[in-house]
């Protein structure tokens, strides 16, 4: 068994709301709720869930991009939330991340060698100016553009070579984590396929590990290992990608799985489709969140929260359902 | 199909006049919708699949845009050649159309309720009184839960999947012929999105109505469309019903959009993804437009473009060698070859 290159415990973050002429905080958006879960060496953990559940608020706390209200992320051993600012930024050669908008990530003011450059400088990875290019050229090889890309502007690109240079990016230090958020929603059908690809390959050739942040269930499942399935803040189930799709113990899960059209006109599904919005996370629901969408929900599921627990090897889900048999 | 086409589109040609040339973003596009069925319109961004839309609507901003040439019949009418003054009263009348972002089409100083009465009383003729009732019943159609409450609501005070059950609503008060829906599901979450299909299949069903709809989500197309339409780079690249579509695609660029998903109940390997991206349409290539992509192009490909063209009955390809590619897939050999990483 692999060992875990990273562990989240317990992490909470909560953003205040604040309302009046002094500004007071009225209420917190408990974006992240009281999660844990592992990345294990070499593997790719997919964390899914609709709009507003905290995926992407859970990749930044990670990276301390936002900090945390509470918890802890242990990477390689070390909790990394007690690092001062000298020690973050070394670790953070280590742990870097891939945004979904390959328009808005990159500057439009630097050239493709730069911003490609930009990470190795700052780690000082490079003696000098020369070396620095020789490196840039050769990530910019391997995510499949060209040295002739280099000094370029990232206007000049596609929305699939842009996000290219976010990986190159990414990749410019050599991290042994990379956390993708959604970096590939924003990119038509026919491009999505190449980076996913890419991601795998260059996964294989720098032994890397991923969190893979989506709300799309089946790129998911293509990339991951495992994968966790969070809800309004929280993770409602947590198991490798096969038995998550054969057998998926929670409600929502079933229901998730249930909704996505399928690219197959002879397959009429039996969906579960759940009534309903997302509640807000200012104000979540008592008991589990999922209760007032939840098609079997009972008198348990308002009063109490149920907890995540392991159900058969490595299948952790949290639901009062799964209790009571 | 013996049935009478409710909407002809023939040869249809909608260009925009930049500064930096011409895009052609329609250029030569033909399809009909009969009375009651779904047509599909699939393709990526800059194919054309919305702007064919907008031109039926007669929306396209001019200028830059203007539809060149082509015809389109509509009972009996061309609607390119109508004024504006008679395209109004087709517009949300006989044809309406939702878009992908509700919160942009709806007016945020109005009450929903006062956008869809301000519909109703324009093309119905009725009383205030009468279209409030009329906006309550619709709403409620829609599936929105207490109609009388909500009618007096601003937009901002719905979530993204009530806006657009809002606007369904809207477009469907005063019974139109055809729905035009340009990608109505794509900012919803999954599980709303499947509200959303859900609702407009069982409102087809009730209403009778033919519904065009444009979207990029072939899990959405194989759901619910009857027939699809394959747009790439400003032309329909394959044309017909979606079981022969999805159980025998014909054109090289549909085989690999099936492909490079991924699909939930199959485990591969690797994608099998298309290589580079769409062309500019600024300069589409010569011959075959697909052909900077199609690991089947050769000579003609690069010289001379396909007709849409029977292959087999009902069934349209725009591609020279879509028999190669039929013995391809009889073989079970892939067409896009892995290029590992390079583009």
């Amino acid at each position: 068994m692999a060992e875990n290159l990273l562990e989240v415990k317990n992490l909470k973050k909560y953003f205040p709301v604040k309302a009046g002429v002094f500004k007071r905080t009225v209420a917190h958006v408990k974006a992240v709720d009281d999660i844990s879960f592992a990345v294990k060496q070499g593997e790719t953990l997919g964390l899914v869930g609709e709009s507003g559940c905290g995926k992407s608020t859970t990749g930044r706390t990670i990276l301390r991009l936002l900090e945390a209200t509470e918890g802890e992320v242990v990477f390689e051993g070390k909790n990394i939330m007690e690092l001062d600012k000298n020690e973050m930024r070394a670790i953070r050669r280590d742990m870097q991340i891939i945004f979904q908008d390959p328009y808005a990530s990159l500057n439009p003011r630097m050239t493709v060698a730069d911003i490609v450059g930009e990470p190795i400088d700052i780690h000082k990875l490079a003696k000098n100016k020369k070396e620095r290019n020789q490196k840039v050229e050769e990530i910019l090889e391997n995510v499949g553009l060209g040295a002739e890309y280099m000094n370029r502007y990232p206007h000049e690109f596609s929305g699939g070579q842009r996000q290219r240079i976010g990986v190159a990016r990414a990749l410019a230090v050599d991290p042994k984590l990379i956390i993708a958020d959604e970096p590939v929603s924003a990119l038509d059908v026919s491009v999505q396929a190449q980076v996913v690809n890419l991601l795998q390959d260059l996964q294989q050739e720098y032994g890397l590990t991923y969190l893979f942040i989506a709300h799309d269930l089946s790129v998911v499942k293509h990339i991951s290992d495992r994968v966790a399935v969070m809800y309004l803040g929280k993770i409602v189930e947590l198991t490798d990608k096969k038995e998550l799709y054969d057998n998926p113990l929670h409600p929502y899960t079933q229901s998730l799985l249930s909704a996505i059209p399928e690219a197959d006109p002879k397959k009429k599904k039996d969906r579960i489709v759940l009534e309903g919005d997302v509640p807000s996370p200012v104000d979540p629901p008592s008991g589990c969140r999922f209760h007032p969408r939840c098609p079997k929900a009972f008198d348990l599921c308002p009063v109490k929260e149920p907890e995540f627990k392991e159900y058969g090897d490595g299948h952790f889900a949290a639901c009062h359902l799964l209790e009571k048999e | 199909m013996s049935k009478e086409a409710l909407v002809e589109v023939k040869n249809l040609q909608t260009y925009f006049y930049t500064e930096e040339g011409v895009v052609k973003a329609v250029d030569g596009v033909d399809y009909e919708i009969y009375p009651g069925e779904t047509l599909g319109i699939v393709g990526e961004s800059g194919c054309g699949k919305s702007v064919t839309s907008l031109s039926i609507m007669r929306l396209v901003e001019s200028p830059p845009g203007k539809i060149e040439g082509g015809e389109i019949n509509f009972q009996g009418k061309d609607l390119t050649k109508l004024s504006e003054k008679e395209m109004r009263k087709i517009r949300g009348n006989d044809i309406s159309m939702i878009f992908q972002e509700p919160m942009t089409s709806l007016n945020p100083v109005y009450t929903v309720g006062d956008q869809i009465i301000e519909a109703i009383m324009l093309h119905k003729g009725v009383k205030r009184k009468e279209a409030r009732q009329q906006a309550i019943e619709m709403l409620q159609k829609v599936g929105i839960p207490l109609p009388e409450q909500r009618v007096d609501e601003y937009p901002h005070q719905l979530s993204g999947g009530m806006r657009q059950r809002v606007m369904i609503a809207m477009a469907l008060s005063c019974d139109p012929q055809l729905l035009i829906a340009d990608e109505p599901t794509t900012a919803l979450d999954v599980t709303i999105q499947a509200q959303i299909l859900e609702l407009m299949n069982s409102l087809k069903e009730s209403y009778g109505m033919a519904i065009m709809m444009i979207t990029h989500d072939l899990g959405v197309i194989a759901e619910v469309s009857d027939r699809v339409a394959v747009m790439y780079a400003g032309k329909v690249v394959e044309y017909t019903d979606v079981d022969s579509l999805f159980e025998d695609p014909k054109h090289p660029y549909t085989w690999g959009l099936m492909n490079s998903i991924p699909k939930l109940d199959k485990d591969v390997e690797r994608l099998e993804a298309i290589p580079g991206s769409v062309p500019s349409p600024l300069n589409f290539p010569e011959g075959c437009k697909f052909n900077t992509r199609c690991p089947l192009a050769e000579g003609k490909c690069f010289t001379d473009e396909p007709e849409l063209i029977d292959a087999e009955a009902g069934h349209k390809v725009r591609c020279w060698r879509y028999k190669d590619l039929e013995e391809i897939k009889a073989r079970g050999e892939r067409i896009y070859a892995d290029q590992g990483v390079k583009e």
